[in-house]
């Protein structure tokens, strides 16, 4: 995604601050009671998920991929690389696209968490997902679910994105059938119809 | 090597089809045929709901794990499973090679495991203790072939293939006023299927249901029945959708068997998908090719001699067979070729096998023989070109294609334009088969009016579903939406797996012949209540009625209510006629090169495709388009990468084994041409051909300097360039 200077710079002042005074107050607690251990072995989890409250036992090593597909059944984002390469397990956190492969799922605690599986409206699809459909913007389908996820995003924040801030927004995922130039069309199809902000 | 070599799937093939019984014939004015129809599980797809063999969870599955050889050649001592057995979770183990058995590339699978969570089986899969007694292994082409190379393979590392002759070489060379020797190569791809293989293996009693995702659904089923001895009656495969395949998913594999036997010990469901490392290691890779070429030209620019050396690796024990010379008419030519047997990854088909080999072979020799005679490639192509013929209307593409891609505006080699950035264009031209057969289909039509089809074949994302249910709401005057389409289960009737650019001529005329007998038999019930003979009736616009006389008739669900309670129910099977074999394409790119840090940029491609029947425009396009891309991925970035002294392949992952993103595609424009007279020919492999030739050709015409082998690394431009200064590389 393409930031101008101006907002990085505002982005990075408002972080910057923010990780001040949480470091203050880890620094406190830490000098009490030391770092928080977690595991091994199953720990509770608990994550807010397309607006719903999912409450897991996991263990702390489990990314929120797996958690999301092996203990919860939401199948809809894919593993792939795991290793945060091709971007089918892309998800949203509180508003960013993240690569869920390599997110703990202990992470993404007291998140909002949006996945794939969370778009539609019932039988109706998101804007984005009706456009992917339209222009046959998938084969296999498999890293369809990441692309429709990283298109929603780019589309929520840059309403208006240029083609270069597209293709920019989007070179996190990687597609082994050639669906790139059919993407794009479904992504400029979806932003003539505006997206709106989730 | 003969194109048989590649099972014959790549061969020209007949021309005109034997013509089908007329009823069955394409219609002459379809209705959704070579129509834009959109994917029918593309809503499933982009929701998520649509379920892959990776996304199966069944009530108390366990997740499987392979324990695989770190070596290249080995033998294996001992496999000691104790540990592994005990750690937390593991509810199976074994030792899927015995002990003195060797190992023959790095990620020969040599254990499996079962656990409860799929952490606890990584776990416990390092617990797993093998001994090995390394061995001699052989890393590269080079050192296989090597006089001293140690001989690791029994018969030898190199074996022979068959020579092929024809004319008179020496006549050949004597008529030449120019002559290039040179050598040329392409190198090893994975095929970086995005759903690794793999399955979700359940027993009930002797009975194996198995969600895998494959290409071959019923030979899959098969195969697991001879793996495990077991009657193929016994087993159950479903691939509902799959997440790509590209020629490696044929069977269960050893992945399979391991996964059926752990679930069989563990008496619980086990998935195992193979991870990103063992993607690139164990499910195969296209082969490499080398070939030492002299060839000789009139001054005139007639073609008169080849003379070819050839070799490559499919890696362990695997042949490395391609297409040389390709295409273009040498009348007096000799090949010989050796498969070259090295400790790597064993090779499977991988998208047109051979094919886009031997076209980057030829087709490079070709631009730098029409610079000799100072002929304009395409010109000069034209020339040499086998006679046209519907299977071969290159000679059209090429003028055509010239044409739409402004191939007037080409310079001759080298950009002579100041600054860094020069700017070339190339054209390649390619073939395929695509032929059809051997596949069975079943209909019913329900008294309420529902449709289903049923087909024992699988949608690998080619849009299969979608074209099966197109074919028989074709046939029945119905909109797609009516039809439901069943596929992907190998309890279906049979067909075959999706290779060679089969799949949609062996379907779709299944389909056609089978719903038209269906609909006869729902024809001859409409005829008798309306007192008209049945070769009267029509099917069309969701109503069956007399021929020209559309108010003499009935509304679909009306004349299905005529069925009763036993539905009309009919088998039927391929016939010739219907479907076609053998298409050609030419394909034009335009490329930029920086010549000061060797970065190539494709900025446009032309590909224009023959296919006979174009079945859905929108999917049959975007075959076209995504065989472009892969191409593109191995002309500039992808490479499967060996260790010169471990034998280890040092990218088995997607960071350093590169693809293109969206920003590293350019503009692609197709051409499909649809030619309904030949029936329905596949065309999955064909536009991946010549891509990658078209690139390597508008980078000589960039920069002047040549480079004859893939991929085109900026490294590579860079020391070509260097060549260039210092005294050229012709």
């Amino acid at each position: 995604m393409t930031v101008s200077r101006r907002e990085f710079l505002k982005g990075a002042g408002v972080t910057g601050l923010a990780s001040a005074v949480t470091a203050a107050g880890v620094a406190e607690t830490e000098a009490q009671t030391g770092p928080r251990v977690l595991g091994p072995g199953d720990v509770p989890v608990s994550l807010m998920v397309n607006g719903k409250r999912l409450e897991l036992k996991i263990e702390p090593r489990v990314t929120l991929l797996d958690a999301l597909r092996n203990r919860a059944d939401l199948i809809g984002n894919k593993r792939v690389c795991d290793r945060g390469t091709c971007g089918a397990c892309t998800m949203i956190v509180d508003g960013r696209t993240v690569y869920s492969c390599s997110t703990l799922a202990i992470e993404a605690q007291g998140k909002q968490i949006r996945t794939v599986d969370g778009l539609a409206n019932g039988a109706t699809l998101h804007p984005v997902q009706q456009a992917f459909c339209d222009v046959d913007a998938l084969m296999c389908g498999f890293c369809t679910p990441g692309f429709v996820v990283a298109t929603v995003a780019l589309l929520e924040k840059h309403p208006n994105a240029t083609p270069e801030q597209m293709r920019k927004g989007l070179d996190g995922n990687i597609c082994r059938c050639g669906t790139f130039v059919r993407i794009l069309e479904a992504a400029n199809a979806a932003k003539a119809k505006g997206v709106a902000r989730g | 090597m003969a194109d048989q070599q590649v099972g014959g799937r790549g061969g020209q093939g007949g021309a005109a089809p034997a013509a089908a019984a007329p009823k069955y014939a394409w219609p002459a004015k379809p209705v959704l045929l070579s129509t834009a129809v959109k994917r029918l599980d593309g809503p499933d797809k982009v929701t998520g709901r649509a379920r892959y063999s990776y996304d199966i969870n069944r009530p108390g599955m366990i997740y499987g794990r392979i324990v695989r050889s770190p070596y290249p050649h080995a033998r294996v001592v001992s496999v000691d499973l104790s540990a592994a057995e005990k750690a937390p979770g593991v509810k199976a183990a074994l030792a899927w090679k015995e002990p003195g058995a060797q190992v023959m590339y790095q990620g020969d699978p040599v254990a499996g495991i079962a656990a409860d969570t799929e952490e606890r089986a990584r776990d416990a899969a390092r617990l797993i203790r093998v001994q090995y007694e390394q061995l001699p292994h052989l890393n590269s082409v080079e050192q296989a072939m090597a006089a001293d190379a140690p001989a690791v393979f029994p018969g030898g590392n190199v074996r022979e293939g068959s020579k092929e002759e024809t004319g008179a070489l020496d006549d050949g060379f004597a008529k030449a006023a120019h002559v290039v020797e040179a050598t040329y190569s392409t190198h090893v791809i994975t095929h970086v299927c995005l759903e690794t293989h793999g399955c979700v293996c359940e027993w009930d009693g002797d009975k194996l249901t198995a969600w895998i995702s494959t290409q071959a659904v019923i030979q899959s089923a098969q195969q697991f029945a001879q793996g495990l001895k077991i009657p193929q009656s016994n087993v159950h495969c479903i691939t509902q959708y799959m997440g790509g395949g590209f020629g490696s998913k044929f069977g269960p594999d050893a992945q399979g068997l391991i996964c059926a036997k752990l679930a069989q010990q563990a008496k619980a469901p086990v998935k195992l998908m193979l991870d990103r490392k063992e993607e690139h290691l164990d499910t195969g890779n296209r082969p490499s090719a080398t070939a030492h070429i002299r060839a000789g030209v009139t001054a005139d620019g007639v073609l008169t001699a080849f003379d070819g050396q050839s070799w490559g690796t499919g890696g362990a024990g695997q042949p490395a067979g391609f297409p040389l010379p390709y295409i273009y008419n040498f009348p007096n030519r000799r090949r010989t070729h050796k498969d070259v047997y090295i400790n790597a990854g064993p090779q499977r088909a991988m998208r047109a096998p051979g094919h886009p080999q031997g076209c980057f072979l030829t087709e490079i020799l070709m631009d730098e023989l029409a610079d000799r005679v100072k002929m304009d490639p395409v010109a000069f192509r034209v020339k040499n070109l086998p006679p046209r013929g519907p299977n071969a209307m290159w000679a059209d593409y090429f003028a055509s294609g010239a044409k739409q891609f402004g191939w007037d505006k080409r310079h001759p080699t080298g950009d002579q334009t100041p600054g860094p950035i020069k700017t070339g264009m190339g054209v390649s031209a390619h073939r395929w088969g695509g032929a059809g057969g051997g596949s069975q289909a079943r209909v019913d039509i329900l008294s309420d009016g529902s449709v289903v089809v049923k087909c024992g074949t699988q949608d690998i994302g080619t849009g299969t579903r979608t074209i099966v249910a197109m074919v028989a709401a074709e046939t029945f005057g119905l909109p797609v939406s009516a039809v439901k389409a069943e596929i992907g289960d190998s309890l279906l009737p049979f067909s075959g797996g999706s290779g060679g650019s089969t799949t949609a001529a062996s379907v779709t005329p299944a389909i056609r012949v089978t719903s038209v007998d269906a609909l006869e038999a729902l024809c001859a019930k409409v005829a008798a209540s309306l007192g008209v003979e049945p070769t009267e009736l029509v099917a069309e616009g969701g109503r069956i009625h007399v021929k020209g006389n559309t108010s003499k008739g009935l509304a679909w669900k009306d004349a299905c209510k005529l069925i009763g309670t036993e539905p009309i129910s009919v088998n039927g099977r391929w016939q010739q006629g219907l479907s076609g074999s053998g298409t050609s394409g030419v394909q034009f790119a335009e490329a930029t090169v920086d010549v000061e840090t060797g970065i190539v940029k494709v900025t446009r491609i032309l590909a224009i495709q023959d296919c006979g029947l174009v079945v859905d425009k929108l999917t049959a396009e975007h075959q076209a388009l995504g065989g472009v891309i892969a191409a593109i991925n191995f002309a500039l970035f992808e490479d499967r990468l060996l260790d010169r002294v471990t034998g280890q392949m040092v990218n088995p992952n997607m960071e350093w084994y590169l693809l293109a993103g969206m920003s590293d595609v350019p503009k692609i424009d197709i051409v499909l041409n649809n030619m309904p007279e030949r029936g329905v020919i596949g065309i999955g492999e064909p536009p991946t051909v010549s891509t990658a030739s078209a690139i390597a050709n508008a980078v000589r015409n960039a920069t002047g300097a040549t480079i004859r082998s893939l991929p085109l690394h900026p490294h590579k431009v860079l020391a070509a360039l260097e060549q260039q200064k210092a005294g050229g590389t012709n």
